[in-house]
């Protein structure tokens, strides 16, 4: 063992050859637990129920990410017990496959919203948005009073479709010819609540009947 | 886990391992030549500073030591050597359902002794009514407001006073609970002329003796034949459509003169989720009677 030092001073002297060093040995952690996941993602099948986004919900869901919802909202139920007594059942990857990039978020300024489709009645939903403490005084949650006046784009959403498509999303030609008059007339409001009244209660995998909330995505 | 990303994993815990452990090993026995001075020669800043020659400290070799033992022991006991599922068998969800399994034996005994006994009995026990307040408050004040006496906002009821929209029985109370209701008033402002709503919306407001004015109440008594479809031809609502009695002064939407001219011309639908999916029928008795305590309080205060 004695004589091993020259490759250790080699090694100290050399900060190039001490850079690349380093970093193999720091990447092991990511190689061993994100590529495993990251190359078995497309193995990742969509759960019973779970299917792409409807015309107006895939335009509420683009608003979501828009406004930064996801800043403050998790959509990722943790397998604990506080957390599925307080929202559900927890999440599941199959659940996600068709969120392009996924919600699940990391900070839980206001609740958890992946299983908050139906909670609450599409009226309350909108009064909420426009302003929060009108429903709930403590709230710090900023108000969103824009949404009503905008209207959904009729242009863009069969473009947003064909590109999910390319992505894997099983959209047919019928509903991507059908799109722009499904969000034609509808408020940027309406969308997004169409988007959260239809979040994970029809998915929870212990209530496969439960599908209530707004079909046709009209308030 | 295919084999392949298994072996993936469990070659690189080793890599990785062998190569940290090497030199935590090599590290105590490598021989640094040394400089009479007793430095090994490195020098910085022409010579001012200089590197010495110590063994490594004892708390840093006791410490590292014990970081690789705890690694091992990890790898051993949980899940993550690979596909390997560790020896005790522990996964989050075996948890989840531990934790839950041990919550629900606590839980079960108290929600037992409180089954078989009616909304009524139930309402008189603190020891459920505090249960059911904790369970409103969770899932019901964000449209009732957090002491129940509902809000303008979204035309929630309130739920102490003696006035039902949909019954207050306790069985409808639940059911209320469990299936949700909807309750629709059509608009009328493209067959009423402002005019004609104006003095509707003083008629209702004369209803329940609340300010309005009365020539123009009376002017507009006629119009309410349309209303009593549903609310009655004296206006006492009817609890089988969830229509609002509009003799009480306390209103869904507010009980001002441009609230109600509003509701008549723009119509409103009023929508209780349904919570059958989110709460047991247990919590929803529980729910139920701490409601039921809160109304019939009020209506005891309100007689005294």
């Amino acid at each position: 063992m004695a004589g091993g030092y020259k490759y250790f001073e080699a090694i100290e002297k050399h900060a190039g050859l001490l850079g690349i060093l380093t970093a193999i040995m720091v990447s092991i952690g990511g190689l061993a637990e994100i590529t495993p996941l990251f190359m078995r993602a497309h193995e990742v099948k969509a759960a019973e129920g779970v299917k792409p986004y409807d015309a107006l919900r895939l335009a509420g869901r683009d608003i979501y990410v828009r406004e930064g919802c996801y800043l403050c909202h998790t959509q990722m139920i943790r397998a604990l017990r506080a957390e599925t007594q307080r929202y559900g059942h927890y999440s599941t990857a199959e659940e996600s496959v068709y969120d392009r990039p996924h919600q699940w978020g990391s900070k839980r300024t206001g609740p958890d919203l992946a299983r908050v489709g139906g909670k609450y009645s599409d009226e309350w939903q909108m009064v909420h948005l426009r302003n929060p403490r009108a429903v709930a005084p403590e709230s710090n949650m900023p108000d969103y009073p824009w949404l009503s006046q905008a209207w959904v784009d009729p242009d863009e959403i069969a473009q947003k479709m064909k590109v999910l498509r390319m992505l894997g999303d099983p959209y047919t030609d019928d509903d991507i010819a059908k799109a722009p008059a499904a969000v034609k007339g509808h408020t940027e409001m309406e969308a997004l609540v169409a988007y959260l009244q239809g979040l994970g209660i029809a998915n929870e995998p212990t209530n496969p009947a439960a599908q209530k909330p707004a079909e046709d995505g009209s308030p | 886990m295919s084999a392949f990303w298994s072996g993936w994993i469990m070659f690189l815990i080793v890599l990785n391992l062998s190569i940290t452990l090497f030199l935590f090993v090599w590290g105590q026995f490598v021989k640094i030549p040394v400089q009479p001075d007793g430095t090994s020669g490195h020098v910085w800043a022409h010579g001012v500073l200089r590197e010495g020659v110590r063994r490594l400290p004892l708390w840093w070799v006791i410490l590292s030591a014990s970081a690789f033992a705890v690694a091992i022991g990890y790898l051993v006991l949980y899940p993550g050597f690979g596909a390997y599922q560790g020896t005790i068998g522990w996964s989050a969800h075996s948890q989840l359902a531990a934790d839950k399994a041990a919550n629900d034996a606590k839980l079960d005994p108290v929600l037992k002794a409180l089954d078989g006994r009616s909304i009524e009995q139930l309402a008189a026990a603190p020891e459920a009514t505090r249960m059911g307040q904790r369970l409103f408050v969770d899932n019901c004040a964000a449209c009732h407001g957090i002491d129940g006496r509902g809000g303008h906002a979204v035309g929630a009821p309130d739920l102490t006073d003696a006035d039902w929209l949909w019954g207050g029985t306790p069985e409808t109370i639940v059911k209320t609970i469990l299936d949700g209701r909807t309750g629709t008033m059509p608009p009328f402002g493209a067959s009423m002329s402002a005019q004609n709503i104006e003095g509707l919306a003083n008629y209702v407001l004369s209803l329940s003796d609340s300010p309005h004015s009365p020539a123009l109440a009376a002017e507009g008594k006629p119009q309410f034949g349309v209303c009593s479809a549903c609310h009655g031809p004296e206006g006492k609502g009817n609890p089988a459509l969830g229509a609002p009695n509009l003799t009480f002064a306390k209103r869904l939407y507010g009980g001002d003169l441009a609230t109600i001219e509003q509701t008549i011309k723009e119509g409103r639908t009023g929508t209780m989720p349904a919570w059958r999916q989110r709460l047991s029928e247990r919590e929803v008795r529980l729910i139920t009677a701490w409601i039921y305590a809160q109304s019939h309080a009020s209506a005891e205060t309100a007689a005294r």
